[in-house]
């Protein structure tokens, strides 16, 4: 009896528990979603899965700091849905000199919302931050720059080191413009945490932060890129760390808009609900694998060749991406990019036989009979937070096996990831990048020697001349011969294995429309533009 | 107060049962027969009998896993299916068969309970024992066993699985570091019991070695705590298990309840395919409920004032 009296404690202490998780479950500040009626609206809530971690935008590059601070900070270019840049703060540009110069005329009516004009001057000292600090990746995209000259509130003009194409589309698209009469104040601009007192120049200015559970930004009523002004009253960022709650706070209305894009099975889950509206939006990236050059045996050619031929890459397309994803025929040139696509470029063929064919000629053997290569056991490490990597990586690991290739999975949390690739500590990376828009830049800092982001450790003299060749012509007519032979090489010899190019699905509620879609899961529709001119009902 | 101490008669309320388990001479019935009693106790009780069988069965099934379904490996064309005749407990978002996950998730589950569990009760029944024994050092082993299970257990499991990387070694280590403290204390409050017993003093006057008394005498005399605790610390273990896999801590070679968990919450497929998520939590549901009930049954048989 004593024995039934505990089982039922025991049930009764387990029911109690999942009622104190219910009831501990976050409230809901923002239940009056969107209120307001007729096109303009009260609020807009947009769902993330994670915190701002940067405020400084130059700084920070998760997902949620790059929504924030887009709708914080101006950019020189925004961009079309094939990656073709597009005018933004700045409203012409070109190169001079043969190259050696390029130029910027910027809008005159931008204004940072303590009532100074955005000038020239904020851009000069922003460029100058970057360089002379080296911020992020922005400082590995100018490397050809040497000085600015600012001309008039609305001119700039830059000095190159060497004739470079890439240059105006970097900066005009990768460099956030930060307000000189602030940022020059406060030392180092990389360590300045721009954590409170924000002053902005883009369609909402950042208010109130509460950690953990959202994030509020006010119109700014002279924003010039939207006739009247952003039609949203208040943008706020709310905070669900898992992706169901997300999706189930969409469902009940108490969000307007999921900011990631959602895993293809829960996509497919929403289809077929009449009170959600599912955007497509490409990716300028693309997912891959890249094999680390530098150590044994991956050193050889034959062991890339073999890790390519034991990938089913329609599989991971149809299964794991729900068919939500295209093939890039094995090329780092997507077909997103069509004016940089080659159309002679083919995937890599899934062919387990093949694979041990080239092991087998590379010398490895199956002494112990166990249907694996001996020694040849590979660790590939990813981010386990990633839904869709994650999912793939299995099938790659199970497909290897099936060509005598043992493929360790090392899913790790986030910093250990950021960590094991900094540090090249790994037999195979798998990942994906955002925005790969622009190969001449791109391909320099992915595959030349000592390239910023080479994962793979390629170090190919040949492949350096061709990328070099391309940033030093200043047209893409001119850049596409070259970054096609290059994009050839590093196809021919597996410097990057690209899975599929993904098509992201975006949810938002459909009482909203006028979204501007944009390329990538950046832009996507929470980008400046479209949350400024997005009205409801 | 902890679920192990909930389990342990309260001081004075009955005889110490390493008295009843050891052979001494003051007229206590042989080891045989309290052995023999608690069996008797043990079987009339069908909460414990069920709980016995169920925890038999989930062993056959961790054993006999390749007999009972393939291992889930690849992909399927039928994604996300309910459960039906081709797929018991439907599929995931792979396609994979979630009834062969979870037949396999119980070998990965169990065997990472038990060597937990194990790791977890060599440290804790040594640091247990050497503090009821000798007692200069139960002052600092003390303070050890307090601090460490004053340490806030979730957290620091989840850093050093993040820092040491997905395994299921570093899954029995990182749960059985943060279990062992328990065991320690429930050992060191049972052997202080022992240590002073007639039987023990007179080991040390016919001149037995520390040793040789902690293994013939003080060892037999905390048995049946390690026995319940072997019990309960293996049900936390597969708890502690499946919460650090359902983080992503889990791992990703092999499957085990939590990361079925894990994956189905990680697809977005949490709140559409119940199925992925039902049938790995009925399955730690049952080992848990199971586990508990059994130690609960096994105490009340042994201890003479419950039988």
């Amino acid at each position: 009896m004593r024995t039934f009296r505990r089982a039922i404690a025991v049930a009764a202490g387990a029911l109690s528990i999942g009622l104190a998780a219910t009831a501990c479950s976050p409230s809901n500040p923002d239940s009056q979603a969107g209120g307001g009626s007729g096109g303009a609206a009260d609020r807009i809530t947009i769902g993330t899965t994670a915190d701002v971690l940067n405020y400084n935008p130059l700084v920070g590059n998760s997902r949620t700091d790059t929504w924030v601070t887009n709708l914080m900070y101006p950019r020189m270019m925004s961009m079309g849905m094939d990656g073709v840049r597009s005018p933004y703060l700045a409203s012409k540009w070109e190169y001079l000199d043969g190259g050696r110069k390029a130029k910027f005329t910027l809008r005159d009516d931008f204004t940072w919302s303590d009532g100074e004009k955005v000038t020239a001057d904020d851009v000069a000292f922003t460029i100058d931050a970057v360089a002379k600090e080296k911020i992020g990746v922005v400082a590995g995209l100018i490397s050809s720059y040497q000085k600015s000259t600012v001309i008039s509130p609305t001119e700039i003009e830059f000095q190159l080191s060497q004739p470079d194409g890439t240059f105006l589309e970097n900066v005009g698209f990768w460099m956030p413009v930060v307000p000189e009469h602030v940022f020059s104040k406060v030392g180092s601009v990389q360590k300045f945490a721009n954590d409170k007192d924000w002053v902005s120049a883009g369609p909402y200015k950042l208010t109130t932060v509460e950690r953990g559970q959202r994030y509020v930004l006010e119109r700014m009523e002279n924003f010039p890129l939207v006739e009247g002004g952003p039609k949203t009253k208040e943008v706020v960022f709310r905070v669900f760390p898992d992706v169901n709650t997300e999706a189930l706070a969409l469902r009940n209305g108490d969000v307007d808009l999921i900011a990631n894009a959602l895993p293809p099975p829960l996509a497919k889950t929403l289809e077929g609900d009449s009170k959600l509206k599912l955007v497509k939006v490409p990716s300028l990236g693309w997912a891959h694998m890249q094999y680390n050059t530098a150590r044994k045996p991956l050193d050889k050619l034959e062991v890339r060749q073999a890790l390519a031929a034991a990938v089913d890459y329609e599989a991971i397309r149809r299964v794991a991406l729900q068919g939500k994803a295209v093939s890039s025929n094995s090329s780092v040139l997507t077909p997103t990019l069509k004016q940089w696509q080659d159309p002679s470029a083919k995937e890599y063929a899934h062919d387990p036989a093949k694979a041990k064919s080239l092991l087998t000629g590379a010398g490895f053997k199956d002494g112990n009979g166990d249907g694996l290569f001996d020694g040849l056991s590979l660790r590939m490490i990813y981010d386990q937070a990633d839904p869709n990597i994650s999912k793939w990586a299995q099938l790659v690991r199970d497909s290897g096996k099936e060509a005598g290739i043992e493929i360790k999975l090392e899913g790790l949390e986030r910093n250990t990831y950021v960590e094991k690739y900094t540090a090249r500590d790994y037999d195979i990376y798998a990942g994906s990048w955002a925005i790969m828009e622009n190969p001449p830049a791109n391909l320099a800092l992915a595959f030349k020697c000592k390239g910023f982001i080479n994962y793979a450790n390629a170090c190919d003299p040949e492949l350096d001349a061709l990328i070099d060749q391309a940033r030093g012509q200043l047209d893409q007519a001119g850049q596409k011969g070259p970054i096609q032979q290059a994009a050839k090489i590093i196809t021919d010899k597996v410097y990057d294995n690209v899975l599929y190019v993904e098509e992201f699905t975006i949810a938002h509620s459909a009482e909203w429309s006028n979204f501007l879609v944009q390329p990538s899961e950046l832009l996507s529709i929470v980008n400046p533009v479209s949350v400024a001119q997005a009205t409801k009902g | 107060m902890t679920t192990t101490d909930a389990l342990m008669p309260p001081p004075g309320d009955a005889p110490p049962p390493a008295a009843a388990a050891t052979p001494t001479a003051g007229g206590l019935p042989p080891s045989e027969s309290v052995a023999r009693q608690t069996w008797q106790a043990f079987r009339r009780n069908p909460l414990g009998l069920v709980s016995a069988g169920v925890l038999i069965l989930l062993g056959l099934v961790a054993l006999a896993a390749p007999l009972i379904a393939d291992y889930p490996s690849g992909y399927g064309e039928d994604v996300l299916a309910g459960p039906g005749a081709g797929h018991w407990f439907g599929t995931d978002d792979l396609g994979r068969d979630v009834f062969a996950q979870v037949v396999w998730g119980t070998r990965v589950s169990i065997v990472v309970g038990l060597a937990a569990s194990l790791l977890a009760i060599v440290i804790g029944v040594l640091v247990g024992v050497a503090a009821a024994y000798f007692r200069p050092a139960d002052l600092v082993l003390g303070v050890i066993v307090d601090v460490s299970l004053s340490l806030p257990v979730l957290p620091l499991m989840i850093l050093v699985a993040a820092l040491a990387g997905p395994s299921v070694p570093t899954l029995v280590v990182v749960i059985a570091v943060f279990s062992w403290p328990e065991v320690a204390r429930v050992v060191r409050s049972q052997g202080l019991a022992v240590v002073p017993m007639p039987y023990v003093s007179a080991a040390h006057v016919i001149g037995g070695s520390h040793l040789w008394i902690i293994r013939k005498h003080v060892l037999p005399g905390v048995a049946p705590v390690v026995a319940v605790s072997v019990v309960l610390t293996t049900s936390r273990a597969v708890l502690s298990e499946a919460g650090l896999s359902f983080l992503g801590l889990g791992d990703p070679n092999s499957w085990s309840w939590g990361t079925i968990l894990h994956q189905a919450q990680r697809s977005g497929s949490l709140a559409t395919a119940w199925w992925t998520t039902l049938f790995p939590s009925l399955a730690i549901l049952l080992l848990v409920v199971a586990t508990t009930l059994l130690a609960v049954a096994y105490n009340d048989a042994r201890n003479p004032r419950t039988r």
